[in-house]
Order: C-alpha cells, then structure tokens, then sequence
C-alpha cells in the first residue's frame, strides 16, 4: 500500500472513531444539564401525574446507560427520534434550517478565502507596496467592526438609502408554493435576497486570509529555497506560485476552524438579516432542553468540524510530503 | 585570445541600512578563466558571499553594484535586469551551489521535479532527456540514479549536499559558484564533495567559483585564490604562488591560522581584533588596525592590487609594505616592537 492510501486509511478510521467519542460526549453533557423538556411544561403548570407518565413515555425514567444504547441504536438504524417539544421528526425539524444557513456560509467564507489568499499574497509579495500598506487597512476595519454592525450598515445603506436589495429574509412572502424543496434557492429571488448577508459574512472574515496569508508569504520569501528558485532562473510567476504553495498552508489550517466557527457565529448576522438558519433554531432547544434536537444539531456542527479537518489533513497530505505518515 | 570567462574588475557592493551605505565588496578585481577553480577566502562578514551573489544577480533588495564592472564572456552584466539574467545567465551558464543546502530545495517538490523546472525554462530539452542528464549528474555524485523522485526531506544533509551539487551540474554551466558547499558537512562528507566537484574538472571545462573561509581546502583543490578582508581583495594569485609566496599579511597570517599537516607542532596564528563594519567608501586598507605592521600610510588610502613581481603574472597584493611584510613577519613574528602588544588598543567612547 502506497504511503499515501495508507494515510487516507490510517486518517479515515481516526475521523469514525472521534464520531463516536463526540456522540457519547454530548449525550452525557447535555444529560447532565439540572432539568429535562418537562421543566418548562411544569413552570407553565402542568400537573405533576401527567408529567410523569410523559417522563415514562419518552424514556427519561430509565438509567443512563439504557437511554444511551437506546439512542446509539436508534441512530445507528438513521431515527434520529422526534423533538418531545415541537413533536416533530427531528431530521424535518433541522434540515432546511441546517441547508439555510450552510448554503449561505460555506459559499462566502470559502469565497472570502479565496479572495483573501490573493489579497494576502499580492500584499506579502509586494513588501512596502501600496496594497500592503494601504490595502489592508479596510480589509482589518471591516474585519474589526461586529458582525450585527456590518450587517446593519450593509442594510442601512444598500437596502434603505439605494434600495437595491431587500432588508431582511431569505425569500419574499409572496414567492410561488408547490415547488419542490430545492426551487426557492435557484431562484432570483433568493440570490436578492442571499447578497447582502454574503458580504457580511464576508467583511466580516477577510481579514483572517488576508492577514495569515500576508504574514506567511513574507516569511516563505525570506526562506533559502525561495531564493534558491530565484537563482535558478525560474520566472517570477513560477516562484510566486512556488510561494502561494508554502504560504497556503495556515490558511488551508485554519479554513475549516474558520468555516465551523462561522457557523455558529453567524447568529448575529443571521438575526439581523432575519435569515432562517440553524443559530436561533439552536438557541431555542438549547432552552427547552430539546435533546434529541440539540444532540443532533451539535452533533452535525461538530462532524462538520471534524470532516473538514479530516479533508484538510488529506489535502495536506497530498500538497505536503512531509505530512504522510511513513511505511 | 577571447576574452576570460569572468573579468571582475574595481566592484564596489554596498547595502542600504539605516545607517547610511554599508559596504560589503570594495574595489575588488581578479578574473576567471576557463576550466579554471577559483577559491575565494576569507573570514565570515568579509564579502565573499556578497561578491558571489552579485555575479549571479542574487543581491538581496538593499544591495546594489555602485560601481566596477563584472564581464562575462567580454560583455558587461553587473546592470542586467531579473528577466535578462533568468534568460541568458542563470542556471544554463552560471549555476549556484548554496550555503544552506539543506533548506534550499523545494521541501513539496521532488528533486526531479525541481530540475524538470530548471530544465524546461532554460532548454529545449525534453522531459526525458532532463531526468537522463539528472541521472547522470547523481551517479557523479554518488548519488542512486532511483531517487531522483525523492522529496528532499528522504534525504539525509550530506545526500541533500549532493543533489544541490548535482542540480549545479545537470545543464553543463560554464561557471558553478559554490557558496561554502560543504559548511553543514562532516570532515569525510567534505572529502567527498571535493571529489565529486573535482571529478567535474576532468569530465568537463567548467569553471568553479569556490567560497570558503576554510584556505586548505583553497590550496588543496583551487588553481587561484583570492583572499578578502573586510571587503578588499588583499591579495590573489595562483594557488602555488599565495601558498608560496603570500605577500600581504592578512593573507599570510590567515593561511597560518590554520593547521598543516606537514608541520603538527607549529603553533597556529591568531589574528586579534574584529574587522570593522565599513559605511560610507572604504578608504583605508581595511585590515590596518588589525596588522602589526600597519604605518600612517595605511590609513590614508585603500592600497591599490599591485602585482608583487613573481613569476605568476596574476599574483598581487594590496599592501603598502607588500615587498617587505614577509620578511619582517619571517623574522620577528607578530610581535615586532618587541612590547608584547601590536594591535592599537580599542578606544573607549
């Protein structure tokens, strides 16, 4: 077996069994937490019998350990059980919630990125240059202001003052019913309404890339091989890309860290744009103990971390040699 | 005749720095002829890396070449711009052997990818025939032809030393410049390298620019030396003839710092002070306050390289006290005055 494929292997078993470990840990943790989803049904003066026979009902009455193989069994057959609060299946509950706020974040924060990483590279190629000194100013002070300013500023003036893009929402109210799930998002319809939350998302995280990949680019220009590539002869784009190479890899280190931590940090944009997305959904069970919902919204935030460091150590692998674990 | 492969005549490198111009290489002059081996001596921070880079084109961005010229082949480079240097000299007629050669290949690219690179930007020649020509330049180096598709990082320091030497070699350059090749490396590990580069001088009429501080190694392989301090040339020459005959005495008193063989119970010289940090032109002779036989002159002008009037026509050196310092150091030491102490105590501010 070639010392790559035994990487992807040895890389693909680690990532199931931290799957694992993350599902045992939330079932403890929030299991642990003083009080269950009949908390706030007795706070709003149900009577004690009828709470208990729902405690019976949903399982809650046995040890932990059996409400546990209960819950890996059942999830292992893919029932990810019903919210005891909305008393829906959980999977209809979150998904398009869960698609929403995706489909809006991992689009701009992988364009943000990519945008970044060029901006970082002409920045950090160019020492003392214009763009170095003056470019990467607005890019710190949008970076630097909080996410629920931009997104009002953003409203203020292109959805207020110029009228070009609606103020809130993700589709109008009078869009067509009748159409499948998927239809709204390739609407015109949505994309007005996806641009200004997009630039948000994406004032708000430029700099990360573009400060990591300036930073790390003067640092690979300083290096021997740099200036051995330079006395080879090779042309300058060459070189250049023989250094994005280098540079790129804190960035590519720190993208999916970014990328999960934008997914739970933009609630602020998602409230003010009024986006459906997975931050308020989240907030909300978190507060009426909703297990199954919470269990299974953290679950996916943190397999989404996971599976994007697990990708990230494959593309190491295959950009950087020294990465692969030896024969 | 033609002209000399390389004709370095009067070059002056001076780096900017926040102090003012600081100068590196003042006034140095000596030439390189074909299939000639050239050693270029001196202590750390006396310019010779500078010199060699500024043949190559490698200064770093504060350095320039503020006057003299270099000529290669007879034709002026030292104002050549980055794309006439990549199209005309780099790699296809003057090549580099680094200092660090451990961290100047490409840790993410396979050797051979790294000279498919060099090669496709400096020939026409084929992707195939580039690995051949790579090929070949392993097993001269001692190297397994296989690994040419290793990452540098399977490499141990000294394999590493000769794949960069091989990369120096593999399109057959007129001049190789060797910037301390073998500093990272074990005494056995040297010998060998030497080998390696000497085997190059029968096989082919390369010429070799070799940096060292290490002057043994100059005499034992070098055809001409030149030995700098603090920036100036002090004295050049063929190999035999500085050996012989060495008329300056940073020169002399250099090649006796070091151990000989021959004569295990000598004592080794040691030459006390620092070279000075040199802003602005340099003119004085740069080594005065460390020589014991320093006069006023010395310090009124740099002293030209004048040739000492051996047998070898290219041996100079620039001294005022050239026809005499030998003799005196012959005959009384370092120690002249007899007060025990010859270097002008340092002053205190």
């Amino acid at each position: 077996m070639s010392s790559l494929k035994r990487y992807f292997a040895v890389r693909s078993a680690q990532t199931v069994v931290m799957l694992f470990l993350v599902l045992t840990a939330l079932f403890v943790l929030f299991r642990s937490m003083p009080g269950d989803f009949t908390t706030q049904m007795a706070a709003a003066g149900a009577n004690e019998a009828a709470l208990a026979r729902i405690r019976e009902q949903w399982g809650l009455n046995e040890p932990l350990y059996v409400q546990y193989f209960e819950y890996i069994k059942n999830l292992l057959r893919g029932d990810l059980g019903q919210s005891p609060v909305y008393r829906v299946d959980v999977w209809e509950f979150v998904k398009l919630r869960m698609f929403n706020t995706f489909i809006l974040v991992a689009p701009a924060m992988t364009f943000t990125y990519l945008f970044g990483s060029v901006v970082g590279t002409i920045a950090g190629s160019k020492r003392g240059g214009l763009l170095e000194r003056i470019g990467i100013v607005p890019v710190i002070t949008t970076g630097s202001f909080p996410a629920f300013f931009t997104s009002i500023v953003l409203i203020v003036v292109f959805a207020d003052w110029f009228n070009l893009f609606p103020t809130s929402g993700m589709l109008s109210a009078t869009s067509a019913t009748g159409l499948e799930w998927w239809e709204p998002y390739l609407s015109w319809d949505f994309a007005h309404h996806y641009v200004l939350p997009f630039t948000a998302v994406f004032l708000r995280y430029l700099f990360i890339p573009s400060l990591i990949m300036r930073t790390s680019v003067v640092e690979v220009m300083g290096q021997d091989h740099t200036e051995y590539h330079r006395l080879t002869g090779i042309s300058p784009t060459k070189r250049l890309r023989h250094v994005a190479k280098h540079a790129s890899l804190p960035v590519i280190t720190i993208y999916p860290v970014s990328l999960a931590r934008a997914l739970g940090g933009v609630v602020l944009i998602e409230t003010v744009f009024n986006w459906p997305g997975i931050g308020f959904t989240l907030v909300e069970a978190v507060l009426g103990r909703d297990y199954p919902v919470v269990q299974f919204v953290f679950f996916i935030v943190a397999t989404f971390v996971i599976l994007s460091n697990f990708v990230v150590d494959l593309v190491y692998g295959v950009i950087d040699p020294r990465i692969r674990i030896d024969d | 005749m033609s002209a000399p492969l390389l004709e370095i005549e009067d070059l002056t490198v001076q780096y900017r720095t926040n102090q003012g111009m600081l100068t590196a290489v003042s006034g140095a002059s000596f030439t390189i002829e074909r299939g000639e081996f050239f050693g270029l001596a001196g202590e750390s921070g006396s310019g010779k890396s500078t010199l060699a880079k500024a043949i190559i084109g490698g200064l770093d961005d504060n350095g320039e070449v503020t006057s003299g010229t270099l000529r290669y082949r007879g034709e002026e480079i030292q104002d050549l711009a980055e794309t006439e240097l990549n199209e005309r000299l780099r790699w296809k007629e003057i090549s580099w052997i680094p200092q660090s050669s451990m961290n100047s290949l490409d840790p993410l690219q396979r050797v051979s990818e790294q000279a498919a690179e060099i090669g496709r930007t400096h020939t026409d020649l084929s992707d195939e025939a580039i690995r051949e020509k790579l090929k070949e330049m392993f097993d001269v180096v001692g190297l397994q032809q296989s690994r040419i598709d290793d990452y540098p990082h399977q490499f141990s320091g000294g394999m590493q030393q000769r794949a960069i030497i091989a990369l120096a070699l593999f399109l057959e350059p007129s001049l190789v410049i060797a910037d301390e090749p073998t500093t990272a490396l074990d005494v056995i590990m040297q010998d060998q390298i030497f080998k390696y580069l000497d085997r190059t001088k029968t096989s082919t009429d390369t010429s070799l620019l070799l940096i060292t501080h290490d002057i043994s190694v100059i005499f034992e392989s070098c055809d001409s030396v030149a030995i700098m301090h603090a920036s100036q040339v002090t004295e050049r020459g063929s190999a035999q003839a500085v050996h012989d005959n060495p008329r300056h005495p940073y020169a002399f008193m250099f090649k006796e710092a070091f151990p000989d063989i021959r004569e295990p119970k000598r004592e080794l010289e040691v030459i006390d002070g620092y070279p000075p940090e040199l802003m602005g032109d340099v003119d004085i002779c740069s080594f005065a306050d460390r020589c014991p036989w320093a006069v006023d002159e010395c310090r009124q002008s740099a002293p030209s390289l004048d040739p000492v009037g051996d047998d070898d026509a290219t041996h100079a050196a620039a001294c005022v006290r050239a026809d005499e310092a030998y003799e005196l150091y012959e005959a009384e030491g370092t120690d002249p005055d007899g007060t025990g102490r010859t270097i002008a105590p340092e002053e205190d501010d």
